[in-house]
């Protein structure tokens, strides 16, 4: 097979590194399937010399980094140097803050030499960790490594022994934990300051010493290893802090609209003739605005479903201003308390305009006494000279008032209501606003039976937003 | 030789800890099941047996359940993830003498096993 002598392209390691770690995790082995070449025939000859697998692993571990999950890098560290280093084992020990300790994540080596994953731990005490974490200077080489050969060395040092006491102890006790996971050589995972993990390897089963190269090469691959912890660290608590925000937004934007909410209700409560209006014509306003989609005017709001839900719901807040006996009168209205009652759009506005939040709203609830001929009031405003939801809630508000019993006269049925509406549109109200709610209204959406569809029914007016 | 009995049905585990504790001049049994654990226990009259609780079968409740009414003195450390406080409890009033819990630090493990094996001297 001519493909086997071909040079591997890095593209193709990658696929095939990334295809034998999908493998690792998922306990396949990749190799032995008795097609020789099937996937990838560069690498069914025995590993290649060193050089390679070294500018292979530098190559792929880079690539990594970028990797959402830091365990697969780690594991395929573990995993290669296993492979192609010879060594009698290997683990890997990350921090992990909520045991205060090194916790061993992946390992391998020879039966009873692989220390099982996830069954030691090293506290942050433990003399192990302290001499990477405290960066004693004494015993680790330039490299950063702490090699047990050099730890030897330094117990057989008479000066030492001699003339700091305090340190010979501390070495006799690193030596102890070194035995204990029968380390040679232990390399730290730095990122900035912080220790990350520390890889342990075993002796080469050769016997042989680590060369320097190897021993760079190790940080190298733990520093890869360090930022691809601190990467997906990163990661994870951006995420948290998002969650975050958007929990407190939610719970604001709850608030802010149970709020809305109860002021209507307060409205509702006071004036006992329109008793639900508020609830109905926001009701109305919602499931009339549906047939408005795609309406290029709706643009012009940052937040449109919402500014005319809060705008509805508080349409008549300025009732707040007008005399019960007006409010609540049995007969007919006189002109001049029928101009007191004229006062409420304005009132309303008046009440609204202190909240930044709710200036848009202040403005729709002004002007939705206005009529499209510029007869309304406050201001007699034409055309698309009056908002848009403040034409929405016109509509509807007129709906509503026509199909209500007042003391005075008996409602309307729905049916005369819409005809009513389709005799006035293009003259007090906007033909589109009016034609939309037909649709709505031969849709069944218009519900005068006030089912509660929008409002006090939990947290679903929050909810649609996200 | 002093011996003692690991029972784990995870093999890296039993393994690790034969070698461990061979290393350490022990003299080491293991059983990766409850059922081979009580067999063994029975036959080869360990000092001290390393039981784990959470294990695929029998678990090691249930094991040690059956190991001590075979022999009531026999001792037994149990292993354990931190989450099984409960078991530990139940363990401990079947006369488990110890319990260690996973991910474990080495010369804890060893000190438990010396210390629980110095007291019946």
């Amino acid at each position: 097979m001519t493909a086997n002598k071909k040079a591997p392209s890095w593209d193709k390691l990658h696929d095939w590194f990334v295809e034998k770690l999908a493998a690792h995790d998922n306990g396949v082995q990749s190799q032995g399937q008795g097609a020789e070449g099937m996937s990838h025939p560069d690498f069914t000859e025995p590993p290649p010399p060193k050089a390679d697998y070294q500018i292979f692993l530098e190559n792929a571990s880079r690539t990594m980094i970028r990797f959402k999950k830091p365990e697969h890098l780690i594991k395929m560290i573990v995993k290669t140097i296993d492979e192609q280093l010879k060594v009698t084992h290997t683990a890997v020990l990350l921090y992990r803050e909520e045991k205060r300790s090194y916790i061993l994540i992946d390992s391998k080596g020879s039966e009873g030499l692989k220390i099982p994953i996830g069954f030691v731990r090293l506290p942050v005490d433990n003399p192990l960790i302290s001499i990477f974490s405290e960066k004693q200077t004494y015993l680790i080489s330039e490299t950063g490594i702490l090699r047990y050969e050099d730890l030897i060395n330094a117990l057989r040092n008479r000066d030492i022994l001699e003339k700091q006491p305090d340190l010979y102890d501390k070495l006799l006790l690193l030596k102890r934990q070194m035995d204990l996971v029968k380390a040679s050589l232990c390399v730290p995972c730095y990122f900035k300051r912080d220790l990350l993990g520390i890889l342990i390897l075993g002796e080469k089963v050769s016997g042989d010493a680590f060369t320097r190269e190897e021993m760079g090469f190790f940080v190298t691959l733990a520093n890869d290893a360090a930022m691809a912890i601190a990467n997906a660290q990163l990661i994870e608590n951006l995420h948290q802090k998002v969650e975050e925000i958007k929990g407190l937004y939610l719970r604001e934007h709850r608030i802010f609209i149970h709020t809305a909410i109860a002021l209507a209700a307060a409205i509702d409560a006071r004036d006992q003739y329109t008793h639900g209006h508020t609830e109905r014509v926001t009701n109305y306003c919602l499931a009339l605005a549906k047939e408005l989609e795609g309406l290029p005017e709706i643009a012009n709001y940052k937040n449109f479903r919402e500014t005319l839900q809060i705008a509805a719901l508080l349409h008549d807040i300025g009732k707040i201003g007008i005399p019960d006996h007006i409010l609540n009168k049995h007969s007919r209205l006189t002109p001049e308390e029928y101009e007191e009652i004229k006062k409420h759009s304005t009132i309303g506005a008046t009440i609204l305009n202190p909240i930044k939040e709710l200036s848009d709203v202040a403005r729709e609830v002004r002007h939705h006494q206005e009529c499209y001929d510029g007869s309304g009031y406050p201001d007699g405003l034409k055309g698309s000279g009056i908002p848009l939801i403040a034409r929405i809630i016109a509509v509807a508000d007129a709906f509503d008032a026509m199909t209500t019993n007042r003391s005075y006269r008996k409602g309307k049925s729905a049916e005369e209501a819409v005809q009513e509406l389709k005799r006035c549109s293009g003259t007090q109200f906007d033909s589109v606003i009016v034609s939309a709610f037909l649709l709505a209204y031969e849709k069944g959406n218009i519900l005068t039976n006030g089912k509660q569809q929008y409002l006090f029914n939990g947290n679903n007016e929050a909810k649609d937003e996200f | 030789m002093r011996k003692i009995l690991v029972v784990d049905d995870e093999h890296d585990i039993c393994d690790f800890v034969r070698n461990f504790f061979q290393e350490r001049g022990y003299s080491v049994l293991t059983a990766l099941t409850g059922e081979d654990a009580i067999e063994i226990a029975k036959k080869e009259k360990p000092e001290l047996i390393l039981l784990d609780i959470k294990m695929k079968g029998m678990d090691g409740i249930a094991a040690l359940k059956h190991i001590k009414e075979a022999n009531r003195l026999q001792k037994v450390i149990m292993i354990t993830a931190l989450e099984d406080q409960g078991k530990m409890d139940e363990a401990s009033r079947l006369g488990a003498c110890d319990y260690i819990t996973k991910p474990l630090m080495l010369d804890y493990l060893e000190h438990a096993v010396e210390k629980n094996l110095k007291v019946s001297l």
